[in-house]
């Protein structure tokens, strides 16, 4: 009867799962499986385009995704623990329509116009963390709603139109360059300091470290006596800030505030963030994945652009496709598919 | 009552690896009859429930429904020969109705296949009807209590067609009316001639309700009693083995400790009403009950994971706030290690992050530093000899019992006033227990409060200096732990 079971077949991946239990090589190579994708695009794209790799479209890639790097900054921190902010686009638009307004309709001096805008996104974050820890509506519910509210009070604002008159703070920030029309962008360095703040607070503060617990096991947390509801909405209310500041620096880019600019960065902030090796779940990631993850975005879609040959009505079909791979190289090499399977 | 067999078994034993489960037992069930079966936890009840419900397939033995031998290869095939079981933990839906969940997967059609809901409805309360309960079959079942729900769950095995019943641990988390309105019903299927195999903690129920008790310990059957033959003490005796002493501990007598450090009035909730105990400086205190009694709740309670109605928490001869936090008790000196060692570490992180948790407030201020954590868990892990010691290890990589260690050693880096533990030693192999039990010990010894709540009157009987009872959510009895049996326990609940 205990005779050894043995597999009559044994898949591609559990042969690669078995590779990396027996080789601790094997396992430090496959955790930075990210890193292998973010190479190896690198690389592909490098070969294939002559102007890719060229210092000047480098750093066009650190400016196109330095907006997205904001948001993905708040996302991080939702994500780790197990939630999900799905307003922030609204919220971001909602940020830049309040500030393009006050300023230009309402004549008030900087720094009014953008911290209105700020404080308003990062109001509504709290609202939606409120919501949730209190009346424990789930946060794709409260965030979907917050979503709406959002989006209706920026149509209200702006009845539609497009403010054209922006800021020079906005501009500032978000298309300035320190030292000369080649130098550094100053969103570039605002994404920066974000990411490096959200790094400091998950992996130097107690914050940080209740939020990686209470992700990853929530009663666990509160045995520990976290206040899991205060982590929620502070988390909540931080999601909140990023995104009114994207919405700031994304309006200052564009020199104008348009009600749908940001429309595209709520499905590209979570695929980000994900592909970098957060996890849905809770728990599991942190800033350095998230940075890892814009990179192996932001290279995906200035590479396809840089191929002059591709279609460029196939370009969103191409990158979905890569993420699709990227996710499911991400998910073999780091073995999260678990043998366990009532999980 | 007929004397007909429908079920016997012969001679029936089962193994799990070096345990004997049963061993050679006989037993049988006639028509008409409540059958009840008692003994300890571990003496084989649920596995000869199991083996009857077609649960077990793998066992020695005859095993004879109605005159000819059977095996039975699921419980499905079971049911299909009328041989239903109502597990402890119900199985029903409680979001769908409760004609849904008395018809569910068999639901009655119309022509056009689709669910006739009118006359499934007729047919719900007309079953209801003729046990004597006179309900709403459109209502959800969770607007009904726990006590209809049971009754639900045992009608939808009847109309499923089963003629043999068997429960498992029925009146466990009902509230005393709603014990009686089961009893009845059980009443009520005897005379419609239905067999049924009674299980349960709660000897005076047995032999309220029970036409003839088998009495297992150790795997074996060692009497079976007609309803006249059998009491209380009598049962007892045999559940234990030996003849116990009639005079049982004095009951209510209260310890002389000098000094209280907890005392606790009038804690009420849904699970629990008017608990009042103290604790002493450098006292044990045992806390039993049966699965269901409340007593882990009460536990939660003092720790502020579970919401209270009324009372009061003294700790240090000063009050707690009404529903106070987690961290409020963790501040003022409790500490807790829950049941479930699955939801209360985090099995992922490295033994020095499970254990400096609840303190990173008193680590390092504002940034926990890594070398600040490994000061502070290092000695405690020291202190209860986790093993393998490297405080890097992920805990899910240790044994149950060095996890268990764990859960303490994360209460040791600031000394707590009073450590409260559930099922301390659950599911621990005997080195393991040992060790833990020790650590308890040792607690006493250095004066803090300490209170085991558990469901194992070993655990209780080996560590505390007094104990209370508790049963269905009320104190019961509170006694000295001198001379002190398990029979004394288990009288009482």
């Amino acid at each position: 009867m205990n005779s050894v079971i043995k597999p009559r077949f044994s898949s591609f991946v559990d042969r690669f799962r078995g590779l990396q239990a027996s080789s601790p090589w094997m396992r430090r190579f496959s955790m930075l499986a990210q890193v292998w994708t973010l190479i190896a695009l690198f690389v592909f794209f490098s070969l294939a385009s002559d102007s890719f790799s060229r210092p000047i479209n480098l750093r066009n890639i650190l400016t196109q995704v330095s907006t997205l790097a904001i948001f993905a900054s708040g996302m991080t921190f939702v994500l780790l623990l197990g939630q999900i902010d799905l307003s922030i686009a609204a919220v971001a638009a909602l940020s830049a329509m309040i500030s393009a307004h006050l300023y230009s309709k309402l004549g008030y001096a900087e720094p009014i116009p953008s911290l209105a805008g700020i404080g308003a996104a990062t109001f509504l974050g709290f609202v939606s963390g409120v919501a949730s820890a209190r009346f424990r509506i789930p946060t794709f519910m409260s965030t979907l709603a917050m979503s709406l509210i959002a989006g209706g009070l920026t149509t209200y604002i702006s009845k539609g139109r497009v403010i054209t008159k922006v800021s020079q703070l906005s501009m500032t920030l978000g298309s300035k360059r320190i030292g000369g029309p080649d130098g550094l962008p100053v969103i570039v360095i605002v994404a920066i300091v974000t990411l490096a703040v959200g790094y400091v607070i998950l992996r130097y503060t107690r914050f940080g470290r209740y939020t990686y617990m209470t992700g990853a096991n929530r009663s666990a947390a509160r045995l520990a006596g976290v206040n899991t509801d205060r982590i929620l909405v502070v988390v909540m209310t931080i999601s909140g800030f990023c995104a009114g500041l994207a919405g700031i620096i994304s309006m200052g880019r564009l020199h104008s505030a348009q009600p749908d600019a940001t429309d595209s960065f709520l499905i590209d902030t979570i695929g980000a963030v994900v592909l970098g090796g957060t996890s849905l779940m809770g728990g599991r990631g942190g800033m350095p994945q998230t940075v890892i993850g814009l990179l192996i975005y932001g290279t995906l879609r200035n590479g396809l652009d840089n191929i002059p040959s591709i279609d460029i009505y196939l370009k969103e079909f191409i990158t979905g496709t890569v993420l699709l791979v990227a996710l499911l190289i991400n998910t073999v090499f780091a073995g999260t598919a678990e043998r366990d399977r009532t999980i | 009552m007929s004397t007909v067999p429908i079920i016997e078994l012969k001679d029936v034993s089962k193994n799990f690896r070096s345990i004997q489960a049963l061993d050679h037992v006989d037993f049988d069930l006639r028509e008409g009859e409540v059958h009840a079966l008692v003994g300890e936890n571990g003496a084989g009840k649920s596995t000869m429930m199991r083996i009857l419900a077609g649960i077990y397939t793998d066992y020695e033995g005859a095993y004879y429904l109605d005159g000819k031998q059977m095996r039975f290869n699921s419980p499905h095939e079971a049911l299909a020969h009328g041989i239903g079981m109502i597990h402890q933990e119900l199985s029903v839906i409680p979001e769908l109705s409760l004609a849904e969940n008395l018809f569910l997967g068999r639901q009655p059609t119309t022509r056009f296949g689709t669910i006739d809901w009118r006359r499934m409805y007729r047919d719900a309360e007309e079953e209801l009807r003729r046990l004597g309960f006179e309900l709403d079959a459109r209502l959800p079942l969770e607007q009904y209590p726990l006590g209809t729900q049971q009754v639900v769950e045992v009608l939808r095995t009847i109309v499923s067609g089963a003629r043999v019943l068997i429960m498992d641990e029925p009146t466990s988390a009902l509230s005393p009316s709603e014990v009686g309105q089961l009893l009845a019903l059980v009443d009520t299927l005897r005379q419609q001639q239905r067999s049924i195999i009674y299980i349960s903690h709660f000897l005076e129920e047995v032999l309220h309700v029970a036409d003839r008790i088998t009495v297992l310990r150790n795997g074996r059957s060692v009497a079976t009693l007609t309803r006249d033959e059998a009491t209380l003490d009598r049962l007892i005796a045999l559940m234990l083995g030996r003849e116990v002493d009639r005079q049982a501990q004095p009951i209510t007598t209260e310890s002389e400790h000098e000094e209280t450090i907890l005392e606790v009035k009038d804690l009420t909730s849904d699970k629990f009403r008017d608990i009042n105990f103290r604790v002493g400086k450098g006292e044990i205190l045992g806390i039993y009950g049966a699965i269901g009694a409340g007593h882990f709740d009460v536990a939660r309670a003092l720790f502020g994971l579970y919401k209270l109605d009324r009372g009061t928490i003294i700790l240090d001869g000063e009050p707690f706030p009404s529903n106070h936090s987690a961290r409020y008790a963790i501040r003022r000196g409790l500490a807790y290690a829950i049941e479930s060692r699955r939801k209360s570490l985090l099995l992922d992180q490295p033994i020095y992050q499970n254990i400096t948790m609840p303190h990173l407030e008193r680590i390092g201020r504002f940034v926990p530093q890594q070398s600040q954590e490994l000061a502070a868990a290092a000695p405690t892990i020291a202190q209860v000899n986790v093993i393998p010691p490297d405080p890097h290890n992920p805990v899910g990589k240790l044994s149950g019992g060095n996890q268990q260690k764990v859960a303490i050693a994360r209460w040791l880096t600031f000394p707590p006033r009073v450590f409260i533990m559930s099922e301390p030693t659950r599911g621990m192999d005997v080195g393991a227990k040992t060790e833990v039990l020790g650590l308890l010990r040792r607690f006493g010894e250095q004066g803090f409060g300490v209170i085991v709540v558990s469901s194992e009157p070993e655990t209780i009987l080996a560590v505390a200096n007094r104990v209370i009872v508790m049963a269905r959510g009320e104190i019961v009895g509170r006694m000295e732990n001198k001379n002190l049996d398990k029979d004394a326990l288990m009288r009482l609940i």
